[in-house]
């Protein structure tokens, strides 16, 4: 497994940008997801680094190796693609074998079949191993085309929002498999997900993209906590942070335009009366839809006690973030 | 009540015809409408194949109405299978099913690879290499004679610059080892863009994402090819084949245009063959039996390749 570093990369498509000057090093064995809406820059940053797309400017190196005019398989990457991409006239056993057969590794016949069948009682799909790889369902197309990254040893896996297509138990578990074989292995992988359970339960890094470029860079909890801008703040969270007016609860904090609140900042029993519109009880805790002034807040609740639709309550902001007019965290 | 077309039909059927028609069933009507296509295809389909087999036991001859005609048994079917000239018209035809087909699907396929990648102006180039499959064969086999012509073909001197021969020093459609290959060249020419059309089809069926996995997967260029772009178009090519074999087990037009099977009956193919017997010579009998034994010859073919395919198509 090696480190990537990424060096002033851009990449545009016509008008389109697609990344602006990305400055971004993933650390040998680390975990790093990409955030970020439709068209952020995302997808076009791991075909960059697997060489499937050829960079306008900026280098890339894997393992400390400049690798700009590399192929993707001098590179050595492995890559789950977002629209699975199997190899439609092969059985699922000669999908997963495909990388092994690379003349490149060499790999001995009894290795290959032993790592074909390991993989896929990892992804749970072993029954499946000698249908055709279309006569598949769509979440285990998904598990096939993760499995084809998984049987290899890559400087890094690349991985377009994986699980997105899986139901929910499969997608706990194959969260926590990725996790234990990063773990294990050792591997370097990048990470793209709309996810944020993903995000923050497998990240060792988020990195946020804000058309094309990387807005912030830090551990889960870092981005979590100390959002340096309005939009990095928004995109983790769930429910989402709440982002007012810095005169909401009075004077405003200096300088503040705005101030985010997250559910848990929201202060309960003093402060401004809100009215209670909606209450969701989700067993474990209670989220309250709040209305104060015209604006919406969303905060959690003790999930016994009870709420009236229409009753107020009065809340206050406890250590809430404060941007500036352009968006940016002021403190 | 709301319009259906049911009802609009009812109310569209002029009264004299809905008179007619008043208490037959659906599946009478439906009968009404599939019997004329039924009897059609009967009386000029089923009905002279069952006489063909019929005529192939007598001496039947077309032009002498007239005459008594004997049952001969298997006679027709005996001499046929043992007449070694009508061995000689199958070879013949052997050699020229095979060769067509090995030429236009080699150049077919290169040619559709090639067009297929994309560069500057390849409609164009589409649009020119498909001209020759849309001319009339009557007009092909015409102008190739020209080509082929010895003192002023444009062939035999294309030919004479890469070789240093003499261009009247031989003739293509005179000389008995070369007129085999003068139909294969011109079928070759007329009919391998339809083969490269076919492949085109089936190299575009090929999304660009499978080659992207691949290249993640390491697999070289060359690996690429023989795993994935040869498997998914064999389909499609093991189609072109059997359209062009069927067509050309049949080929008469050009190769009567260009040789009338000649020099000999080097060039004879077996259509043109049973065309003589049958129309010059006036064996009905004789000639229908070898008609049925070409057919059950292409139809068993046909019937194994087509069963090769479906394998194919399901893999």
């Amino acid at each position: 497994m090696a480190e990537v570093v990424l060096k002033g990369v851009s990449k545009s498509f016509g008008d389109t940008v697609g990344v602006a000057d990305i400055d971004m090093i993933i650390p040998d064995g680390a975990f790093v997801v990409l955030l970020g809406p439709t068209g952020a820059g995302k997808t076009t940053t791991l075909r960059l680094i697997s060489g499937l797309e050829k960079l306008d400017q900026g280098e890339v190196f894997i393992g400390g190796r400049r690798v700009n005019d590399e192929t993707p398989a001098q590179r050595d990457v492995a890559m789950v693609f977002q629209q699975y991409s199997l190899y439609p006239h092969l059985s699922v056993r000669e999908n997963l074998a495909f990388p092994l057969k690379s003349p490149i590794l060499n790999t001995p016949e009894e290795e290959i079949i032993r790592k074909v069948e390991e993989v896929a009682s990892v992804l749970q799909i072993t029954h499946k191993l000698d249908n055709k790889a279309t006569a598949l369902s769509g979440g285990e197309m998904q598990r096939v085309s993760i499995g084809r990254a998984l049987v290899r040893e890559p400087q890094v896996y690349l991985m377009d929002e994986p699980l997105s297509s899986l139901d929910a138990k499969l997608r706990t578990d194959l969260r926590i498999e990725l996790k234990r074989i990063q773990a294990n292995l050792g591997a370097t992988i990048l990470y793209v997900t709309h996810d944020q359970i993903e995000a923050m339960t497998m990240a060792t890094h988020v990195g946020v993209l804000d058309e094309g470029r990387l807005v912030q860079f830090g551990t889960p909890r870092d981005i979590y906590e100390n959002p340096n801008s309005v939009y990095v703040a928004s995109r983790l969270g769930q429910p989402r942070i709440n982002i007012l007016p810095g005169d909401l609860f009075g004077a405003a904090p200096k300088g503040a335009h705005q101030i985010g609140l997250r559910p848990e900042h929201v202060a309960q029993g003093e402060g401004r009366a809100a009215q209670v519109g909606r209450v969701e009880h989700l067993g474990d805790h209670t989220r309250l839809h709040l209305r104060l002034d015209g604006h919406d807040i969303t905060t959690l609740a003790d999930p016994h006690a009870d709420y009236e639709a229409g009753a107020e309550i009065k809340i206050a902001p406890r250590d809430p973030l404060c941007f500036d007019a352009t968006g940016n965290r002021i403190y | 009540m709301s319009e259906t077309p049911m009802t609009r039909a009812a109310s569209a059927t002029p009264p004299s015809v809905a008179r007619r028609i008043k208490g037959l069933s659906d599946r009478a009507i439906a009968w009404i409408f599939v019997g004329p296509t039924i009897f059609l295809l009967l009386a000029i389909n089923i009905f002279p194949l069952i006489w063909t087999v019929r005529l192939s036991f007598t001496d039947y001859k077309a032009n002498r109405a007239g005459r008594e005609i004997k049952n001969v048994g298997f006679r027709n079917y005996e001499r046929i299978l043992n007449d070694s000239d009508i061995w000689l018209n199958m070879q013949a035809t052997a050699h020229f099913l095979f060769w067509t087909i090995f030429f236009q699907v080699l150049i077919g396929f290169t040619l559709a690879y090639l067009i297929n990648k994309k560069f500057k102006g390849n409609d164009l180039w589409t649009t020119i290499i498909v001209l020759p499959m849309m001319l009339s064969p009557a007009v092909v086999g015409n102008f190739w004679k020209f080509l082929y012509q010895p003192q002023i073909g444009l062939f035999n001197y294309i030919v004479a610059f890469f070789t240093g021969k003499d261009p009247s020093s031989f003739e293509m459609l005179g000389s008995v080892d070369l007129a085999p290959w003068s139909i294969v060249i011109v079928d070759t020419w007329m009919w391998t863009p339809f083969v490269m059309l076919i492949c085109l089809a089936g190299l575009r069926s090929i999304p660009d994402y499978i080659y992207e996995a691949a290249e993640i997967d390491r697999a070289s260029k060359l690996r690429q090819f023989f795993t994935i772009t040869i498997p998914m178009v064999l389909p499609f090519l093991m189609l072109a084949v059997l359209f062009r074999g069927i067509e050309n087990f049949k080929m008469f037009d050009l190769v009567v245009q260009l040789t009338g099977g000649g020099p000999g009956s080097t060039t004879e193919l077996t259509s043109i063959n049973l065309k003589r017997e049958a129309f010059e010579k006036w064996r009905t009998g004789y000639a229908s039996a070898y008609a049925i034994i070409l057919f059950v010859t292409v139809f068993g073919l046909a019937s194994i390749y087509v069963k090769a395919l479906n394998k194919v198509k399901e893999r």
